[in-house]
């Protein structure tokens, strides 16, 4: 068990290891947080996580653009592809669910939809990433397949969007308990009430933010003790 | 004394000389599908022949009293030149416009092949484009990606983001290949007789890039890019550009192009009026989603605002309610009778 002050250490390294988007460090502290047998969750969200956060507030005070969010994304997944595959099993922790992520058909970008599945990702879920271009019953399939309590639709440009509606209906239509979130530069509050979802983000940025948003939720129901 | 012809009208207003009324036009696609469907076709079927491409923005613009015509409608004409293929979803259900479905892998593997002009479906447009102009019933667009923005196209839009931090020489590398092939394209439709070039560099807004990256990235090439055209040339960005409207305005386009993002007030006050101000509503909400009741209020805000003629902040959605392009189309001709602040009237 690591003493309270390596856990600071770790976590510090880590934290400030996604901010500079420093692959190498995130990866040596990583390392060392399971060699001093540090939770891995707690390096996750605590470290990984929380460097993130610190992300996000750079991103709103426009210190820090996508370029910037993506590298810190490949550091936060250099330190994720070490400690994940040492989480307990009862530690996966505030949240056990699955979601399907992808963009429909005709989209070929998928920077937002990357960033959404990162936030999953720490988050614990289970993703079935679908990719891009996917075809719009794809989603549905999948969906009822899996059992996912969460579709995440991305639609980078007006001329994708409207397939959203469509998946939309089909998956409503078979399990209309299932939480759709839509995703991408052209999606309003008022297209994801007409399109009948449950959340939108939109933009690149705006999906970091509100995934980092999410993280930090999940952070403080741990800390508060609040099951997920 | 008579009223201009479409095609005078678009002309004379892109080189800031008097006209009559405000012309209705864009840089972006304006195909409908009442056209579509009047021409008895799938909107799939338009992009490959160069008949259709005519045919389609024509009678777009006679049903609903556009000023101009523009083609093509889709993306992906030049990377599918350049050997990356295309998806038409011919099959789908409704309308989907065409991508590019494979890219290089990085930016070493960008290897563009030298006869990459003639290939493909480079040759329809041209030939809608000749089409077009020999018609001279309506002004004619022109419009090519930015080389940003067709970079995106052509490779994974995050290498390219990421790799201005990683790999700055490779992406300016990279940058120049794209440019040269913008000033290929972009000369070639000029030479066919077009009325008005727009660069689309819309994937740089600030919501990607910050606006120092901007400058050192995205601004040295459109301004080689507008050097090397005649006018009219205009640039249309997407997105966040409040912050780099002074830097746009710096590239050399005679007119520039916003989406509903901008802040077309501040923009006019930071660009003066010598420069001819495009925009800026939402084409999606504005003529598929709202009530045509409440169309003349956008329009008039965007005049209000500043521009000189009222541009659809992307490709209009072709499945418009026709009952909402009147509105926007009858607006414009009660108000834009006045003149705008770059352009006067006869």
């Amino acid at each position: 068990m690591a003493s309270e002050e390596k856990r600071a250490e770790i976590l510090k390294n880590l934290s400030e290891g996604v901010v500079e988007y420093d692959e190498d460090r995130v990866k040596e502290y990583s390392n060392i947080a399971l060699d001093e047998k540090m939770d891995a969750y707690d390096a996750i969200m605590n470290g990984l996580a929380a460097g993130m956060e610190i992300v996000g507030d750079l991103y709103d005070r426009q210190e820090y653009f996508v370029p910037e969010i993506l590298m810190c994304a490949d550091a936060l997944y250099a330190g994720l592809d070490i400690l994940k595959p040492h989480l307990k099993i009862d530690d996966a922790s505030g949240v056990k669910g699955q979601v399907v992520i992808g963009t429909v058909q005709g989209d070929v970008h998928d920077i937002g939809k990357n960033l959404i599945k990162m936030m999953f990702d720490v988050g614990g879920f289970t993703v079935h990433d679908l990719g891009r271009d996917v075809p719009l019953e794809k989603f549905a399939e999948e969906q009822l397949k899996t059992d996912s309590e969460i579709v995440a639709l991305s639609a980078m440009m007006t001329t994708t969007m409207m397939g959203m509606k469509k998946v939309i209906a089909m998956i409503k239509e078979k399990n209309p308990d299932v939480a759709i979130m839509l995703g991408g530069a052209p999606v309003t509050k008022d297209v994801a009430n007409l399109f009948g979802a449950d959340g939108y983000a939109e933009s690149a940025g705006n999906a970091v933010q509100e995934a980092i948003k999410m993280i930090g939720q999940l952070r403080k129901l741990k800390e508060d003790g609040v099951p997920a | 004394m008579a009223a201009m012809t479409p095609k005078e009208r678009v002309k004379k207003f892109m080189k800031r000389e008097p006209v009559d009324t405000m012309p209705i036009f864009s840089g972006m696609g304006m195909v409908t599908v009442q056209a579509i469907n009047k021409m008895g076709i799938r909107f799939a079927e338009v992009h490959g022949s160069p008949d259709y491409l005519a045919k389609s923005a024509t009678l777009s613009a006679d049903i609903f009293g556009f000023d101009s015509v523009i083609v093509p409608y889709d993306m992906c004409t030049i990377p599918e030149a350049m050997g990356r293929g295309c998806s038409t979803y011919a099959n789908a259900e409704g309308i989907l416009y065409p991508t590019v479905p494979t890219k290089w892998e990085n930016l070493d593997a960008a290897d563009i092949n030298p006869d990459w002009a003639s290939k493909a479906r480079m040759p329809v447009v041209e030939e809608a484009l000749k089409k077009l102009v020999s018609e001279g019933k309506y002004g004619v667009g022109g419009w090519v990606l930015g080389p940003f923005t067709l970079g995106g196209q052509v490779i994974e839009l995050d290498l390219l983001l990421k790799g201005i931090k990683k790999e700055a020489d490779k992406v300016q590398a990279f940058m120049k290949k794209m440019t040269s092939v913008v000033i290929d394209v972009a000369k070639r439709y000029q030479s066919l007789g077009v009325d008005y070039m727009t660069i689309r560099e819309m994937g740089s807004g600030t919501d990607l890039l910050s606006p120092r990256m901007w400058k050192q990235l995205i601004q040295p090439y459109l301004r080689e890019i507008f050097e090397a055209l005649e006018s009219p040339k205009v640039l249309h960005i997407c997105g966040g550009t409040d912050l780099i409207v002074e830097m746009m305005n710096d590239c050399g386009a005679d007119a520039l192009s916003f989406d509903q993002k901008n802040n077309l007030v501040e923009t006019r006050k930071k660009i003066g009026n010598d420069v001819i101000l495009l925009g800026n509503f939402d084409p999606y909400g504005t003529l598929c989603q709202k009530e045509a009741s409440e169309v003349p209020a956008i329009i008039k805000g965007c005049i209000d605002a500043g521009v000189d003629a009222v541009w659809p902040g992307c490709d209009i959605w072709p499945d418009v309610k026709p009952e909402n392009v009147e509105a926007w189309v009858n607006t414009v001709r009660e108000l834009g009778k006045q003149p705008s602040p770059a352009v006067g009237r006869l």
